[in-house]
């Protein structure tokens, strides 16, 4: 069981800032690819087959990137920063022009969450001007869809999540307040479902797995909160996991459903079992808080990595429990 | 010889213009007669002289004929003239032929034995040879045939076996070759510029069957001339395979023997004369061919490699005629006039190459045409037998032969690969010839691992740092290789080009496979399987590589791998060159390691090195070795042949990465991710031999992949190494190496990488901090190298001064110090801490030193303090807090590097005053403990850190 402690595949570095957010694009096209974005305004995007940068895009007056994506079915790349601006990057045939952007009015750390409805047509939350404000706009038209504000005073909006549920017919969306609160949203009809606190401090992350109804979320203290929707769309807690120290900046599960990954403010990058929240393994590396992690979307299940981008200005790149690779 | 005047064209004229001279000749046989006469004949003009042929030939005739002793000067004389009319006209008359011919002979013979040439003149000899070529030129055709009649035999045997006999024996060239002409004319086979003869298929068959009586005698002696005198002119030797390939084709040519003869006997007329005359029955043919099969062969193995390349030429030539007219009558010889062939196939002579190719073209359309059914099918068959058949003779001949011989034998194979082209890879598909190839191949390429020197040889100089011209320095250093079955350098380019042909040929994956199976099979053929590895790919990219059309099928061409085999084929040889096993070998033996110890103790200026300069790091190399191998081996005394065997191979593998590099080229780029830490980890190793070829295969590779230099290189590739060296500083135990790398990385580097090494360097003094027992003699040398890196790229004002100073201080001849040089420094120094002549001690300074350069920094020595430090200045403050603590380390050469270190680190950080002072009141206690009370040597350092000190800091310190 005791296998030594895995090594990274290898790390990127030369980001020039502290990286907030990672994404990566390596389904379809030729070079896979990882996009960063960094506490100094640029935007890195990675080709994971040389390793380098493959190009940097300044954007956001120099102000933090703290969110990076891509709209999976067109060529555009979509950065929060936090000069209170969404934008829509065009990086087709080697532009890097600001397409399109949105004004927030945010001055918080709250991540966007983006939802594909229709080829094309994408739903975007942001948090807005108010403190608990959520703002749902549609891509490409900005077309305002609603604004969630929760009744009571809950604090900033910390983090928020939008997914399509198989039935029902709109989407939801859960978010986290800076109370320790959860709140699941229907969007459609803009009212809230359920609501929770998972946290006694602020819920500084979380994810949602949408096929086991199940998420979880993070807090400046040890413990992950699990969590499971009902039939009824009601937020039930589960077990909580407990750390070894405090602080989580994000959390992530793999597109198969079996792994977590937790992003820790203690330098290290936990792995669990997704099912049962089995600590697998601690990822150490990184010299300072690990502030993003993200899986690969490769097609073969081989080719998948785990990065992870700390305030130390590395990315590090993981390849574990990859079924038939080497270095699980 | 232009004629000025008009020459006599009337025969009466001329008739009476000659005849005096002939009537005074006969009458008074002297010298000057016959010079007379000769030099009237020359003014008459040639249809003139034919009519007074006879009438001119008899008083020179007469002369000959005249009995008892004669002038050697007088025949001469005759002979020319003789010779000036004969080249003139044309015998028609067979009896002056054949009285001309034996009075002739009779010139040369001695009076005892007409077989045995006399005792004459050389002068007499070829004027007497050039009469009797001239003759045999002249005669008519329809008499010349008469000389062949049965009757003829002990006539011409006597001819021909004086002219062997002159061909053998006379001393000089002239008569040898003259004689050898004379024979080939006497055959009808002379291939001078003058017309001849063409007989028709009858008139050759009536002439083979007669030269059938003396095939013995002249191929015999033929023989004995060509493979006679090595140092006889190779005139003398082309002219003799002439005779032989000529006279063999004569008669043993397909087509006379093909035509039965009809069996008459000899008539009773001809008596004892009958006995001579031979029949070409097929079991004289067969019995002939064999015997000619052992000559031929003689005439082979000492021709082939012959030293001039008309020999060789003449050669080909001879297997070429062989092979077209004989190659039924004389199939034994098949085999050998082949190999003969396909030796020359490489032949360094282009001349002899063409003619190769166009004589195997030849053969193998002749085989097509022959027998259609499965013509090329059977050539190739008769080819790769023949490849198979020397496979396996060739570990024994590389063992027994000589050098030309291996050479020879080398060349064969190769022109077999080249001849089967496409079709080496059919032949590759069975595995018994295979394994034949490649057990050959790991036989010879066995190196000679006994050299003591490669082993203690080692490299202080591999860290200087490099300069964009060094790359020839690094190439010309590149040790030969010791073979233990051969020396001469030429065997292993060919060698190496069978390989390369191998691979440029043959199926890439089939080949690779068998050979990194053998690679890690055996220990013994690691080497040479590697060596065969490397070549291979390179023949496969078709590096290297001269074909030009020499296979069958010239039009196909090889080159069976795609650049995606390639690349594959490559990425997985190189996984298991580089794989931990293969490569870190042992190359240091600990005894030597001592030694070089102490030896580095007193040369401050050289590079620590890393790996055993530390207990604990060579433990760690111990136990990788001894996991690996097996457990004879890692017994610690590994004798100096396991030492010497490891650098090689370490060095053959380095080589094959540079190979790869060229092989892949631009497409290299994305494998330099794994492979340029090898490499540059090799390039730190302080064994002489593999350090240089590391950095040889270095610049391969930035050449091979577009990069002007090293330093390029290194930089464009920095962010690789340092993934790997940030990665294995973690996990130092199991990659003792990676500061050495990092090491390595910054010689040969410039300024550029510093942010990135920024990165790097808080990783190893995080490494450092988290053991300094352990690590602390590591590390000295990275930070040196560090800091080193740091006052080159950053050349500051002050540390010019203190290089001006350090120029100075070892000016003398020596290494030792100048005892009053330094005592004066000393002096200087003191009165300077002291306060005196601060002012005109800093005017002389600034005198001397060179204007220092425009800092970004200036403003900042007076300006804001808070203002970030520039990162080469806040790495220097890193690295000098450590030494701060490094300076009381128990180990003196801890000790020592850290002085050196600390002297660098106050020469970078002399530009910002605000932070070198509360550094150096900070580093100064434990410094004054080195001082006061420490080794001498100790103490000597840090004196020198003290003097450098002085030249920036102003003492608060006490001294």
């Amino acid at each position: 069981m005791s296998r030594p402690a895995p090594t990274p595949v290898y790390t990127l570095r030369g980001a020039g800032g502290p990286l907030n957010t990672l994404h990566f694009s390596c389904n379809g096209g030729d070079t896979p690819l990882l996009y960063s974005g960094s506490g100094k305004g640029s935007i890195h995007i990675w080709n994971l087959n040389t390793r380098r940068a493959e190009r940097i895009v300044e954007g956001h007056s120099g102000n933090s990137i703290i969110w990076v994506s891509t709209l999976q079915t067109t060529d555009t790349l979509i950065s929060q920063g936090r000069d209170m601006q969404v934008c829509l990057w065009d990086l087709s045939e080697g532009r890097s022009e600001v397409a399109d952007s949105v004004w927030t009015g945010s001055v918080g750390f709250c991540q966007c969450s983006v939802l594909e409805t229709s080829p094309g047509n994408h739903l975007l939350a942001f948090p807005g001007q108010q403190t608990e404000e959520i703002k749902i706009i549609e891509l490409p038209s900005k077309t305002l869809v609603c604004t969630l504000v929760p009744d009571t005073k809950m604090g900033m909006v910390m983090c928020v999540k939008l997914w399509q549920p198989d039935s029902g017919p709109g989407p939801l969306l859960v978010a986290g307040y800076e109370d320790g609160s959860l709140l699941l949203w229907d969007v459609t009809q803009r009212s809230i479902l359920s609501q929770t606190k998972a946290h006694p401090e602020p819920v500084m992350c979380l994810t949602f797995d949408p096929e086991r109804l199940r998420g979880i979320s993070g807090s400046s203290e040890k413990n992950l909160a699990s969590w499971t929707l009902d039939r009824q769309n009601n937020l039930q807690l589960q077990d909580n996991v407990t750390l070894v120290n405090p602080g989580v900046s994000q959390l992530c599960i793999r597109g198969d459903g079996k792994l977590l990954a937790s992003a820790g403010w203690d330098h290290r990058v936990r792995v669990f079992g997704w099912k049962r929240l089995k600590p697998l393994a601690v990822l150490q590396y990184h010299t300072d808080m690990v502030q993003s992690v993200a899986f690969s979307d490769h097609q073969d299940p081989r080719e998948r990595l785990l990065a992870a981008g700390s305030k130390d200005q590395r990315i590090s790149l993981w390849s574990i429990y990859n079924e038939g690779a080497d270095t699980g | 010889m232009p004629q000025l005047m008009a020459q006599i064209s009337d025969p009466k004229i001329a008739f009476a213009y000659l005849r005096p001279a002939c009537v005074l000749l006969t009458k008074q046989p002297t010298v000057t007669n016959v010079e007379t006469l000769s030099a009237q004949l020359k003014e008459v003009d040639d249809a003139t002289l034919q009519q007074l042929q006879d009438y001119v030939l008899f008083p020179l005739r007469f002369v000959l004929k005249v009995p008892g002793p004669k002038k050697d000067k007088l025949v001469q004389t005759v002979s020319e003239a003789i010779s000036y009319v004969l080249e003139n006209t044309c015998v028609q008359n067979w009896d002056t032929l054949h009285d001309l011919l034996s009075e002739l002979c009779l010139c040369l013979c001695s009076p005892a034995d007409p077989g045995k040439p006399a005792d004459t003149s050389e002068e007499l000899q070829s004027a007497v040879l050039r009469c009797l070529d001239a003759l045999l030129h002249a005669a008519y055709g329809d008499i010349v045939f008469k000389l062949f009649e049965p009757v003829m035999l002990p006539g011409l045997g006597a001819a021909i076996s004086l002219l062997l006999a002159l061909a053998q024996k006379a001393k000089s060239r002239e008569i040898q070759v003259l004689a050898l002409k004379c024979l080939q004319a006497l055959s009808l086979q002379c291939d001078c510029n003058q017309d001849h003869i063409v007989p028709s298929s009858e008139e050759r068959c009536i002439t083979g069957s007669t030269m059938a009586s003396f095939l013995p005698g002249i191929t015999v002696a033929v023989t004995k001339i060509i493979t006679g005198d090595l140092r006889q002119g190779h005139t003398v030797t082309v002219k003799a395979i002439k005779v032989w390939s000529r006279t063999v084709v004569l008669v043993m040519e397909d087509a006379q023997l093909q035509v039965s003869e009809p069996q008459k006997t000899p008539s009773p007329a001809l008596g004892r004369i009958g006995q001579l005359v031979v029949q070409r029955t097929p079991d004289w043919a067969k019995s002939t061919a064999g015997k000619l099969c052992v000559l031929l062969q003689k005439i082979i193995s000492c021709t082939s490699s012959h030293q001039h390349w008309r020999v060789r030429l003449v050669m080909v030539e001879l297997a070429d005629h062989l092979l077209d007219r004989c190659n039924q009558s004389l199939k034994e010889c098949v085999g050998p006039l082949l190999e003969a062939l396909v030796g020359a196939v490489n032949d360094e002579e282009p001349r002899v190459r063409e003619r190769c190719e166009v004589a195997l073209r030849a053969v193998s359309q002749r085989n097509q045409i022959s027998d259609n059914s499965s013509s090329a099918q059977t050539f190739t068959d008769v080819l790769s037998e023949n490849l198979h058949t020397l496979a396996t003779s060739l570990p024994r001949l590389m063992r027994t032969s000589d050098d030309p011989k291996k050479l020879f034998v080398l060349n064969v194979f190769l022109g077999y690969l080249k001849l089967l082209g496409p079709l080496v890879s059919v032949v590759l598909n069975s595995a018994v010839h295979l394994e034949r190839i490649s057990k050959a191949l790991m036989q010879v390429l066995e190196l000679d691992v006994m050299d003591v020197r490669i082993v203690e040889e080692r490299s202080y100089a591999a860290t200087i740092e490099t300069t964009p011209g060094a790359s020839d320095s690094y190439t010309a250093h590149i040790q030969r290789k010791h073979f233990l079955y051969f020396t001469d350098e030429k065997i292993f380019c060919v060698l190496m080009q069978i390989c390369r042909t191998l691979g440029y040929f043959g199926n890439l994956y089939l080949l690779t496979d068998h050979f990194l199976d053998l690679y890690q099979q055996s220990s013994s053929y690691r080497k040479q399987a590697a060596m065969v590895l490397n070549e291979l790919v390179k023949g496969a990219a078709g590096v290297d590589m001269v074909t030009q059309g020499q296979g069958l099928e010239s039009q196909v061409q090889g080159l069976s791998a795609t650049q995606e085999d390639l690349n594959s084929a490559i990425v997985s040889v190189m996984e298991e060159y580089t794989s931990l096993k293969n490569w870190h070998l042992i190359t240091i033996s600990e005894e030597t390691d001592r030694d070089r110890q102490d030896q580095q103790l007193l040369s401050p200026a050289s590079l620590l090195s890393i790996s055993n300069s530390d207990d604990n790091n060579k433990n760690c190399l111990q136990v990788i070795s001894s996991s690996f191998n097996p457990p004879s081996t890692s017994s610690s005394s590994s004798t100096i042949h396991q030492l010497n065997s490891n650098i090689w191979q370490l060095c053959i593998q380095l080589e094959g990465i540079a190979c790869f590099a060229q092989a892949l080229g631009q497409d290299f780029r994305p494998l330099l991710m794994t492979s340029l830490y090898p490499v540059l980890e090799k390039a730190g190793e302080e064994t002489l031999l593999v350090s240089q070829a590391a950095l040889g295969s270095a610049w391969d590779i930035s050449k091979a992949c577009g990069y002007p230099s090293l330093k390029d290189l290194v930089n464009e590739n920095s962010d690789y190494l340092l993934n790997d060296i940030s990665l294995n500083l973690q996990r130092l135990s199991q990659h003792p190496q990676a500061p050495r790398v990092l090491t390595v990385m910054l010689t040969h580097s410039d300024c550029s990488l510093l942010p990135l090494v920024g990165d790097i360097v808080q990783d190893v003094l995080m490494a450092l901090d988290l053991s300094y027992d352990h690590t602390a003699a590591l590390f000295c040398s990275v930070l040196h190298a560090l800091m080193k890196a740091l006052v080159r790229w950053f050349p500051s004002s002050c540390s010019k001064t203190r290089e001006s100073a350090r120029t100075k201080q070892s000016s003398s001849p020596e290494e030792v110090l100048d005892i009053r040089q330094f005592m004066l420094d000393y002096k200087k120094q003191k009165e300077l801490a002291e306060g005196i002549g601060i002012e005109e001690d800093a005017t002389i300074e600034d005198l001397e030193v060179p204007p220092p350069m425009e800092c970004e920094d200036v403003e900042d020595l007076v300006g804001d303090v808070k203002t970030e430090l520039p990162l080469h200045l806040s790495i220097t403050k890193d690295v000098m807090e450590r030494c701060i603590h490094l300076l009381s380390d128990p180990s003196l050469r801890v000790r020592l590097k850290v002085l050196d270190v600390l002297e660098l680190c106050v020469s970078v950080l002399s530009e910002k005053e605000n932070e070198l002072l509360p550094m150096a009141h900070r580093c100064w206690p434990p410094l004054l403990q080195r001082l006061i009370a420490d080794d001498p040597l100790a103490v000597l350092r840090a004196f020198r850190v003290r003097q450098t000190w002085m030249l920036f800091v102003r003492p608060p310190c006490p001294t």
